[in-house]
């Protein structure tokens, strides 16, 4: 047991999350590697404990529109970085939202490690931890610290009894470190004050870290009650890509933590330069800056991520049905009810809305159930947080004989050995790795040159990258402190 | 606040990411073929083509979903026999005959279905969705091909009866 902290020795550290979670909620993922290295000397001397650089998401984002191996970047970012960076994981899921055999999930691990990964985070949008024991054991066996989360949401079920249950498990687990994250925005100063003390004691010692957006506008509050709480870390942003769908403000958390009487290695000038260049990145790239968000009570109602409701509105246009969006959100939380209170987390957020606009769209509850959806309530993904509603599983089918009750990793086979014998026994495993997770011609674009990354910037070389960056300017002559320059396309 | 400076004076010392965000700012913002800007010890000259529109780096549209693409396998205004059962998609979505791309399809014209026998996946929202063939007899007709985008309510596969009943 750590020594109980004195008021002198109170600290509050931070996570980064500018290079994964807050462009991925605010430029849908699409910060490039080249925006980043600029700026990676700063955010280094800017004080943060750890930085995340990887998640499901980004992996993905990289592969598919980008066309950046996504290796690529993690070694280059581990390479430029001093300060430890972390990688998310979606466990036994790792980048998609189908399972893996354990080998794969272990060779992640090691890969991970091998380009200079220092911290495994990982997590199950069931929160059952069954479905990151492969991770938790491959990353420690791979040298790695690891960062287990449970995720947040609000039902009858999920209560504080529930996440210590929970947190003994990741304890269970000899997580390093246990994270909430509360994807959407749901968490409130008034269930901090309870949750966070309970977590914290169930915790035994191990330190925590609180990861919440900014949807609802409480959460630099609800950081300041993990801090009063015994949290050590809160994962923020560089203001500009804060706040909105994103989570807090570094330099806002910041002030918080100090006003408190908690000290932070925070570096208020690398901060700013940070901010700075961010500022510049999002106007010539035409990318929106994280707003404040004003309180909304209604998020708490349907759950659903603002960006699936824009979605679904397109598609019921297009099926002359917007009229009946009212009826479907009012529908969604009776479906996540009769489904087991899942977290509206992809992909059960789109379980959701699918299965809920099918019961309208149809006039009949449950005539047609997605495969997915099905398989889910088996229990085929992991454990469910409470049972499913009669009214399904009779519709489902599903008697109670053909439920899975065994940890999900357990029904897949290996596949490397398969993998080798298709690709080479002399496959690099990142290669490997990639043909696991997709079909070749997704992977054929990855094989380009990777650009010539700029490692340092300053406000004039910004300037002179917009110049540059723009079709319709056919010359510029820039003067300044005794430098001259003039461009022509 | 950092993304919105006061109108201030530029330093004159060294230039900071606020004066280049205004700089920036002032360049899409405005329309011109020739540029030039002195403050304190920045001067900056520019000359654009026909005075192009403001803002060629508008922010990205959001990916228009699937939904949006015409159908192109309607059959508008047809008629069907009268006791043929049409097997109809629940959403607007994407038409599959097989499991997977490599596999058999669930049924072929001729094929005998019962009520409970798959005979297509629709895709919604990248969720797939058996569709059951929900009455007894024969594949008549199945009039969308594979991997197409289909609309809500529309017909699938028509279902003749079966010869050799009754």
């Amino acid at each position: 047991m750590k020594p109980k902290a004195s008021a002198r020795s109170k600290r509050f550290d931070f996570i980064d999350v500018t290079l994964r979670d807050a462009h991925q909620c605010l430029w849908s993922t699409r910060m490039t590697t080249a925006m980043m290295t600029p700026i990676l000397g700063a955010i280094d001397r800017a004080g943060y404990a750890y930085i995340n650089i990887l998640g499901g998401a980004v992996f993905d984002v990289c592969v598919r529109y980008l066309h950046e191996n996504p290796w690529d970047r993690v070694r280059l970012l581990c390479e430029r970085l001093e300060t430890p960076c972390d990688a998310l994981t979606r466990g036994q899921s790792l980048y998609t939202f189908e399972l893996f055999p354990d080998d794969i999930v272990e060779l992640n691990s090691q890969v991970f490690a091998r380009l200079g990964v220092e911290v495994l985070t990982v997590y199950d949008a069931l929160n059952d931890n069954r479905n990151i024991a492969s991770s938790v054991r491959s990353g420690h066996a791979a040298g790695m610290k690891v960062n287990t989360m449970m995720t947040y949401t609000l039902s009858p079920v999920h209560t504080d009894a529930y996440y210590v249950a929970r947190t003994r498990e990741l304890v269970q687990l000899r997580a390093d470190f246990i994270s909430i994250k509360d994807p959407t925005g749901l968490l409130t100063p008034e269930r901090g004050r309870t949750l966070f003390p309970a977590v914290v004691k169930a915790a035994g010692g191990v330190p925590l870290k609180l990861h919440s957006h900014c949807q609802s506008g409480l959460a630099p509050e609800v950081y300041e009650i993990a801090m009063q709480s015994g949290f050590r870390y809160g994962y923020t942003a560089s203001e500009p890509l804060g706040n909105g769908a994103s989570l807090p403000a570094t330099e806002d958390i910041g002030a918080r933590a100090r006003r408190l009487g908690f000290r932070t290695s925070l570096d208020a000038a690398a901060l700013k330069e940070i901010a700075g260049y961010f500022t510049c990145v999002a106007e010539r790239e035409g990318k929106p800056l994280g707003r404040v968000a004003a309180y909304d009570p209604a998020l708490y109602e349907h759950q659903i991520p603002g960006g699936m409701i824009s979605n679904l509105r397109t598609q019921l246009q297009t099926m002359q049905m917007e009229h009946r969006l009212p009826e479907i959100l009012e529908e969604v939380p009776r479906v996540r009810r009769d489904l087991g209170y899942p977290i509206a987390v992809s992909p059960f957020a789109q379980y959701i809305v699918t299965q809920a606009t099918l019961n309208v769209v149809q006039g009949e509850r449950y005539k047609t159930i997605p495969d997915e959806i099905r398989k889910y309530a088996m229990g085929y993904y992991g454990r469910l947080a409470a049972q499913p509603s009669d009214e399904f599983l009779e519709r489902a089918g599903i008697q109670p004989g053909d439920l899975v009750t065994e940890r999900p990793g357990e029904h897949i086979e290996p596949w490397i050995p398969r993998l080798r014998k298709t690709l080479g026994a002399s496959v690099p495993d990142e290669d490997l790795l990639l043909a696991a997770f997709y079909d070749k011609p997704l992977l054929e674009p990855l094989k380009k040159r990777a650009p010539q990354y700029e490692y340092r910037t300053t406000p004039l070389h910004e300037l002179i990258r917009f110049f540059g960056s723009r079709d319709d300017i056919e010359y510029a002559h820039v003067r300044f402190a005794g430098t001259e320059m003039t461009f022509s396309a | 606040m950092m993304h919105r400076p006061a109108v201030a004076p530029m330093r004159k010392e060294s230039l900071t990411y606020e004066d280049v965000l205004r700089i920036v700012q002032l360049v899409k913002s405005t329309r011109f073929s020739e540029f030039r800007l002195k403050v304190g010890e920045i001067e900056v000259q520019l000359k654009r083509r026909n005075g192009a529109s403001a803002d060629a780096s508008a922010p990205p549209v959001a990916a228009a979903s699937a939904a949006i693409a015409p159908s192109s396998s309607s059959v508008p205004g047809r008629t069907f026999a009268p006791d043929a059962r049409l097997v109809r998609s629940p959403m607007v979505g994407t038409f599959y005959r097989a499991p997977g791309p490599d596999a058999e399809p669930f049924v072929e014209v001729g094929r005998h279905v019962e009520p409970d026998t798959t005979v297509c996946i629709i895709e919604v929202m990248k969720l797939m969705n058996s569709i059951a063939a929900e009455t007894r007899g024969v594949v008549a007709e199945i009039l969308v091909a594979n991997g197409a985008h289909v609309e809500y309510g529309e017909v699938l596969m028509v279902i003749g009866p079966d010869p050799e009943d009754g």
